[in-house]
């Protein structure tokens, strides 16, 4: 135990000391609770996707067959089409929206410790509630947004968004855009914040415009810190299942299907279990390599970790 | 001049924020007024704005039971908060500050924990949990939902120690304390506000769940989003209700961003944004 440095002598942010056998005993709680309700469930899908399953019954070994039949499932292909579709559509526009509102609350505004939690609320929302608000909103014939501007422009003509095949998916990215808009605004505020002064005062001596700046300065030095908020936001739009299911459900048809409602239904309504562990299976190792890239990304370029 | 033309643009700014904030939070406004909003005129085209409120709605609720949903969401998120704390402080400290052999790999394993989709645990938690009788109890819940607090609470935690000077700790040590008394009495303090913030998410996150509480809870063990669409009845959708019951579920949320503030960016980044 002699781990015991002089005081000041390294920078203290960070640094780690040694201590022994305590270390591994502090962490051996936690461990073993996330490998009982992590690692074994994980597993416990793997066993279930190379099995045939009838009603939650495990019969025999069956190799690759549920993955060959879930590859020939057209719905499969569909749910991962609507998820990519959602996805590149929701987090772009959230990205330009949030980037535009952080570079506003970033201006000398008042009463900013007021007003700056408000914008949290939706993205602290329950998604089932985020859901039910825009149910009320876009409601078939009274709903607000539905009565006083879709139906009063003539946009869609009796009958509610959520019920229309082709912009059924377009009211869930608004609704995912009004949700996470504000969020990825003050996250982007927060790094705005954290950058230095010390370039801009050297730019603006030098006569560079605010929109050089911006370009040269800003965007550069943001850039890890935009990378690691798109491959969060990413990865929580692929997943969406709360709002879709209170909403829509999937519909109509298959055109809101993303793959945690076909998951959902595969398991909980057909009950064809061994495909949807296979899916489950592909879904968390695809999961698990974002993961690994945001891990890296944020512990190389924003020293986060 | 300048002094004035600054003081002038900031109240065009503090003025395009509240818009902004008002465009965001319309449809929460909204809701609220629909807590009162009578039946009769619920549906009216044109909308009506402006009604005689009404408590009708906060009575059905009531005499239906989600009393007792109340207070088994407040009971879950709490007894699952903390024990997520009571287990995750001494690991998010031990991972802060010291040497831990394979530590690239336990954190990708705790991370990949936290956000694997809740359908891929759902599944095999459904399975195991028919199987040893925890389906519909709070037990089962409570396991379920440390997938990803736990998780959540140790990375974000850590990232807390992080920020501490080790030097204190140094210093106490130094002092002849063993390094478990330095823990309790010198980390504990100050760690505290990092570990309430962190602890109010986790609880705010259980508060909200869905699918989980959806599928491994549902008959006995109700909680406020699972009743949400039991409004959905066979005579048709009980508005009026499923906005009390909605704005009843936001209160902690609520208290939580005014309380947290920076914490969430934070939270919601993973400790990648310090906010």
């Amino acid at each position: 135990m002699s781990a015991v440095m002089p005081v000041g002598a390294i920078p203290t942010v960070g640094r780690r000391l040694s201590a022994g056998w305590l270390p591994y005993i502090l962490i051996a709680p936690t461990f073993l609770a996330l490998v009982v309700v992590s690692l074994v469930p994980f597993l416990y899908a793997v066993y279930l996707s190379f099995h045939e399953v009838n009603f939650g019954q495990v019969g025999e070994l069956n190799g690759f067959g549920n993955y060959m039949k879930l590859f020939g499932y057209d719905r499969f292909w569909n749910s991962l089409w609507v998820a990519t579709k959602f996805t590149l559509i929701a987090v772009p526009i959230e990205f330009v929206l949030g980037l535009g509102g952080a570079l506003v609350l970033n201006q000398r505004v008042w009463g900013r410790s007021v007003l700056l939690p408000l914008l949290f609320i939706p993205s602290m929302m329950a998604p089932i509630v985020v859901g039910l608000l825009w149910k009320i909103m876009l409601a078939g014939s009274w709903g607000l947004l539905s009565y006083n501007v879709l139906e009063r422009f003539d946009l869609l003509p009796g009958q509610s968004v959520f019920a229309s095949a082709d912009y059924a998916l377009y009211a869930l990215i608004l609704v995912d855009v009004w949700q996470w808009t504000p969020f990825v605004a003050l996250a982007f505020f927060a790094g705005l914040q954290g950058l230095p002064v010390g370039p801009y005062r050297a730019a603006s001596v030098d006569g560079a415009s605010s929109f050089q700046q911006f370009t040269r300065l800003t965007l550069p030095m943001m850039t890890p810190l935009l990378a690691v908020i798109g491959l969060i936001r990413f990865i929580d739009a692929f997943k969406i299942f709360d709002s879709i299911f209170i909403l829509t459900t999937g519909g109509p048809g298959v055109s809101t299907e993303s793959p945690s409602i076909l998951g959902y239904k595969m398991s909980f309504e057909q009950w064809r279990i061994g495909e949807s562990a296979a899916m489950a299976v592909m879904v968390w190792i695809a999961f698990f390599v974002l993961c690994s890239v945001f891990y890296h990304v944020a512990k190389r370029r924003l020293k986060a970790f | 001049m300048a002094k004035k033309e600054s003081k002038a643009a900031s109240i065009l700014w503090t003025l395009a924020v509240i818009a902004l904030a008002l465009v965001t939070l319309f449809p929460v406004i909204w809701l609220t007024a629909m807590m009162f909003k009578p039946d009769t005129v619920m549906f009216q085209r044109p909308t009506a704005w402006l009604f005689e409120p009404t408590l009708d709605h906060f009575k059905y609720v009531i005499e239906s039971g989600f009393l007792g949903y109340l207070g088994q969401s407040f009971l879950l998120a709490t007894i699952s908060t903390l024990l997520v704390v009571l287990v995750g402080t001494p690991a998010a400290y031990a991972f802060a500050r010291f040497e831990i052999k394979g530590r690239d790999d336990l954190f990708l394993f705790i991370l990949g924990t936290r956000m694997a989709p809740p359908i891929c645990l759902v599944i095999p938690f459904y399975l195991i949990f028919s199987k040893v009788g925890l389906l519909d109890t709070f037990t089962g819940l409570t396991l379920a939902y440390l997938t990803f607090n736990l998780s959540f609470y140790v990375w974000v935690l850590r990232s807390f120690c992080r920020d501490l000077p080790v030097e204190i700790e140094e210093a106490a040590t130094l002092e002849g304390w063993s390094r478990l008394q330095v823990m309790w009495r010198v980390v504990l303090p100050l760690l505290r506000s990092g570990i309430v913030a962190t602890a109010v998410l986790c609880f705010i996150f259980a508060w909200n769940e869905f699918l989980f509480a959806f599928m491994l809870g549902g008959h006995e063990l109700k909680t406020l989003p699972v009743a949400i669409p039991l409004l959905i009845t066979t005579q048709g959708v009980r508005w009026g209700e499923m906005a009390v019951v909605g704005v009843i579920a936001l209160v902690p949320v609520l208290i939580g961003v005014f309380f947290l503030q920076k914490s969430i960016v934070r939270g919601l980044t993973l400790g990648a944004v310090k906010g």
